[in-house]
Order: C-alpha cells, then structure tokens, then sequence
C-alpha cells in the first residue's frame, strides 16, 4: 500500500512540478497568437523530455551518476567546460526567470510592484535552498503545483466547440497573419520550454539524493510516463485557454496577468485565486530546482561535494554556490528588467544548449560499465536518436530565428 | 584494485569517493612514474586546477595554466597539483573508491613535481606517433589511451599497452573498445572514425619520449586491433 502511495505521491509531484514560468509564458503567448497550430511541438517536448529523463534516471538510479558527471566523463575537460558555461548560463536565466515569476504571482495578489518583492521572494528560496529537505520541497510545491489543473476546468468551462477546436491542431491553421518564420521561431521556444536541460539536471541528481536504487525504476518511470504527460496536458490546457480567450480578441500575452485572464473568465475571483497559488507553485517550486541545478553542474564538473541529501556544513561549497546565484539573480531583477522578457529569452536558448546535454546521457545509457542489464533497448535508441536529430535541427535554428523575427516580433 | 582498464575512458574525469561514502574531487589527470626496468606504472590520482587545466589542449591549457598560476602569485607551489597515492583506491566502477575519509587528504608532493621519471597521461594522450609502415598504423596516429593491467604478483597495477590511432572525435566514448550496440548510428560512426586504432604493447620497439613529444613504434611492436 505504502509503495503505491509513494508511486501516487510521486506521479502528483511529477504533474504539478512539470510547469513552470518558461511553459505558463510560452503557452499563453502562443495559444493567443497561434492558436493550437504548436500543440503538436508541445507534444514532441514532452515524449522528448520522456526519453531523456527516463534514461538519466535510470542511470542515476544503477550508477549513481548525475548527468554533468557524464558530460565530463563522456565529453572530456574542455567540451564539458563548454557545456557547463552554455547550461550554467542558460539555468541562471532559468532561475532568474523563476524567482521573477513569483514575484509576480505575488504582485498579482497584493499589488505590490514585482521588484520590491524581488529581495523577499530570493531570501524565502535560499532559505528554503538551504535548511528544506529535498523531499519536502519536492512535494510540497509539487502538490500545490496541481492547482494549475484550474487551467482544465477553465477550458472545460469555457465550454468551446471541442470539434472545431481540435480542427486547429494542425500546422496548417497557422493564423495567416502570422509568417512560417515566427511560427518556427515559437516552435523552438516551446520545445526549449519543454525539454529545458536543469529537468534532467535536476531529475538525475534528484534520483541520487534520494538515494534510488534499481529498485526504483519502476518508480522513476511512472513519475516520467505518467507525470511528465500529464503536466504536458496542463500545458496544452494554457495554450487552449488562450486560444478560445485571448486570439478572438487580438489580446497578446505580456504579463503573467494575462496568462490568467481566460481562467478569470471561465471561473471568476476564486478560479484566478487557484491558479494563481498554481503560480506561486509552479514557479517558487522551478526556483528551487534551477538554483539547485546550477550547484549540481557546477559540484558535478569539478568533482566536489553537492547535494542535500548530506549537511549543509559538509557540503559548504555547493551551499555557497546556491547563496551567490540567488544574490546574483535578485540582482539582476532589481534592474528592473521584466521577468517576461527574461522566460523567452531562457526558453529559445534553452534549445541551444540542449545536444551537448543530451548526447552523453544517450551514450551513457548504452554503456553496460555504467547500466549492466539496464542498458537501453532498441526502442529508446531509436527514440534517443531520433531526438538528437530534432534538438540539433532546433539547437541550429534557434539563433537564426532570433535574429530574422526579433524575438518572435516580426 | 583489480581488473584491467583503459585509462583515458575509465579513470580520468571520473568522481572520486571516499571511505564514507562522501564526494572528494574528480580524477583530473593520472601520474604515470617510469621505472628503472622501463616499466610505467601508475601512482597517483592528480587533483585540482594545475591539473585540470593543462588538459584544455596545448595552447589554451598552457595559458591557462600560466594564468592561475600567477594569479595568486604570493601562494607557493601554485602550479603543483595536489596527489592522492594510487594505494589508496580501493576499486573502480563508475567512481574511484578510496580506502581512507576524505578529510585533510588532498596534499601536493611535499618534494613538488619536478622528477624526470613523472609523466602525467594528460601530457602522454595525444602525442603524436612516429610509427615505421611495417607497423600498419595510420600514418597520423596519435596516443589515444592507455591500458592498465594488474600485475599478478599483487595489488599493484602497470601499463600494458598503448591505444593509437588517428585523433578523431569520440574516443572517450567507448564505441571503439566495446561491441555492444549502443545507438547503431552512433557507434558505427563513431568505430567506422576508429577503425585505425590499434593496441600497441609496451616493450621491445616501443618507445615514449613525452620531452620531445613523440611515442616512436618500430616493426618490432606488437599491434593488436582494438576491437575484439
């Protein structure tokens, strides 16, 4: 009972923790520009995230290797370097989006402007970076997370034509205002969103500070081909909101008000007061995993003690690290710089660093030295592959895209 | 410490853990001391920056080396990487095991490093191979590996054979020295880039001189394919 208990507990946390700021931002915003034309792209995001996140923890949980440990080991000093600028850059904007989301999900309740909340919200997480336990934050905000399912029930509300909603997931119901270069452009930003590398920063050095075993794969896979699905839904249900609410009246997404616009609409004062805690969550809840993740990268390429799973004393480094990259994200939120701006700019680059990562988990989950009997089958190899193709293809054309859209503007 | 392995694909880099169970540092580069019967046996584990970052490739690793090295310039022995004796590594799976806790370990040789018979295998991968054509090796072979075998009177480990072959990308994958299947794509391509590589035994018609920068490979060597 108690083992099934755990499966549930862990497929909740799974669903409630899959969003955050990147995947409330980029669904609202397509969703009201797009329509469901992209939906197909959230659903390669999340079979993609599936796949790698299913073979990290498998690995985390036999070897007890986290991912930047096969990024050093597979890619050597200097290549492995490379990638831990690239993702230590592209998780600190992560993090500084995140902390930026709370912000505004607490401006969203008590007007406050975002940036005289900023100071708060960094403290209440390094407090929580520091003296929480990894399953309390984990659950915790995990189940709260679930309150965004207020998105479903205001889509199922909102009661549309579910016939002629579903004719708009094909590509080919691109709005016509819209050019195929933008509509690219919003294709990688939501598969950057989707497949962000801290997940599988997070979720493989999650497995060894709970310290899995081989026993947990079991486990580990419910959470990833039950939980990640699920949120993914969640996702594809921002974007529905948006698309019956905001694209009839040409509302573009600029704040995270506006992301709860339509749940305002189907539900009134207390649906929005649920999504909004759903925010809070969601985005405190990422806080923590990216701020943990830029530790983990960091502790895991150069070799020295991280985790929470040990005391803070005894792994003083990394607990400083997670100290110096909460001051440094408050810090460049307190420039003023809009939380918003800074979600699309981590979800496009995201893209970018997405081969480096994902490359040696394939290869590592291959390697019968590190996995014996749980080495990949033909399937993942072939899913595996399959992806690398496609996170090149949109690592490639993420940078291009920037420039010829202006950032999805034109 | 038992079994044989290859060096480069199954120590360097890896997360070193001591007897507690705690992260110590990583396996940044290996000492490989040269015995009086020619012999070359590994002894330590290097640890830290001085050791890191000379394998960021000869010229940014020497840079970067100079510039850690005076960036502190009042600190003694700025460039001298801390050891751990290769007697303290109890085994080696997917991390480097110790048989002693962690703290205060991490010393660099109170005698500094300067000793001719001292070679770090970062400075010995990817020398260049001058190899006779009766060897069969690729003319642009470079010291990819080395292998390293226990020695049945003990516990003590020695190098056994050299890996070398072209300098391509995807040596530190694995896919040339296993024939599991791995992602047919992947490994194929990455044995079809190695198929020169080749195993070379250490002794009679192999000689490594790591101060002129060259491994020298007579028609008296042994080669062996790597695969198989």
């Amino acid at each position: 009972m108690k083992r099934y208990l755990n499966v549930l507990l862990g497929v909740l946390t799974a669903i409630g923790g899959f969003v955050d700021i990147g995947d409330l931002v980029t669904n609202a915003q397509v969703g009201a520009r797009f329509g469901l034309s992209l939906v197909w792209v959230v659903v390669l995001g999340v079979v993609g995230i599936c796949v790698f996140a299913e073979m990290s923890g498998r690995i985390a949980a036999v070897s007890g290797r986290a991912t930047f440990d096969l990024v050093r080991e597979r890619l050597g000093p200097r290549m492995g370097f490379l990638n831990l600028v690239g993702s230590m850059l592209v998780t600190l904007l992560t993090f500084i989006a995140e902390i930026g989301g709370v912000a505004l999900a607490l401006q969203l309740v008590s007007s406050v402007n975002h940036v005289l909340l900023v100071p708060f919200v960094a403290a209440a997480v390094w407090i929580v970076l520091w003296r929480a336990k990894f399953s309390a934050i984990e659950n915790v905000l995990g189940l709260l997370g679930l309150t965004l399912i207020g998105f479903a029930v205001a889509l199922w509300q909102l009661g549309p034509d579910w016939g002629e909603l579903a004719s708009t997931l094909s590509p080919a119901e691109k709005p016509a205002a819209e050019s195929w270069a933008t509509y690219a452009f919003f294709g990688v930003a939501l598969f950057g969103a989707a497949m962000t590398p801290y997940e599988v920063f997070f979720f493989s050095s999650g497995g060894v500070e709970e310290r899995w075993t081989r026993k947990d794969i079991g486990v580990m896979r419910a959470n990833v081909f039950i939980g990640f699905p699920l949120g993914g839904l969640l996702s594809v249900a921002i974007a529905g909101c948006a698309t019956v609410v905001l694209m009839p009246q040409g509302i573009a997404v600029e704040t995270l008000g506006q992301v709860g616009l339509p749940v305002a609409v189907a539900l009134g004062k207390v649906g929005l007061a649920v999504v909004v805690l759903g925010f809070f969550a969601a985005t405190f809840g990422a806080a923590c995993e990216t701020g943990l993740s830029t530790g983990y990268s960091l502790a895991q390429y150069f070799g020295f003690q991280w985790g929470k799973y040990v005391r803070p004393r005894d792994a003083a480094g990394f607990h400083v690290i997670l100290l110096v990259m909460t001051v440094l994200a408050a810090g460049v939120l307190l420039t003023g710089v809009d939380p918003i701006m800074v979600t699309e700019i981590s979800v496009v680059f995201s893209a970018v660093a997405l081969p480096l990562t994902y490359f040696p988990i394939l290869v590592v989950a291959n390697d019968p030295d590190y996995l014996g009997e749980h080495c990949n089958g033909r399937f993942a190899n072939l899913l595996g592959v399959g992806y690398l193709m496609v996170i090149t293809v949109a690592a490639v054309a993420a940078i291009p895209l920037i420039v010829v859209t202006s950032m999805g503007q034109g | 410490m038992t079994g044989s392995y290859d060096a480069a694909l199954h120590l360097l880099d890896r997360q070193v853990v001591d007897s507690d169970g705690r992260l110590v540092c990583k396996v940044d580069d290996v000492e490989l001391t040269v015995g009086a019967d020619g012999s070359l046996v590994p002894t330590a584990l290097l640890v830290g920056l001085p050791a890191l970052l000379p394998r960021f490739g000869r010229h940014l690793g020497d840079v970067l080396t100079r510039t850690h090295a005076q960036t502190f310039e009042a600190q003694a022995g700025r460039a001298v990487p801390d050891v751990i004796e290769i007697d303290l590594v109890e085994e080696i799976t997917s991390e480097v095991h110790l048989s002693v806790p962690r703290k205060g370990l991490l010393q660099p040789r109170a005698e500094g490093e300067a000793a001719p018979e001292r070679i770090r295998l970062g400075d010995l991968l990817g020398l260049p191979v001058a190899a006779d054509t009766g060897t069969g090796l690729h003319r642009r072979s470079r010291v990819l590996d080395v292998r390293v075998v226990p020695v049945p009177d003990g516990r003590r480990t020695v190098v056994d054979a050299l890996v070398v072959g072209p300098g391509r990308p995807g040596a530190l994958l694995g896919y040339d020295r296993r024939s599991e299947p791995g992602p047919w794509l992947v490994a194929d391509l990455v044995r079809w880039l190695h198929r020169h590589a080749r195993v070379v035994a250490l002794g009679p018609g192999v000689e490594i001189d790591v101060p002129r920068g060259e491994v020298r490979i007579s028609e008296r060597a042994s080669v062996a394919p790597l695969l198989g």
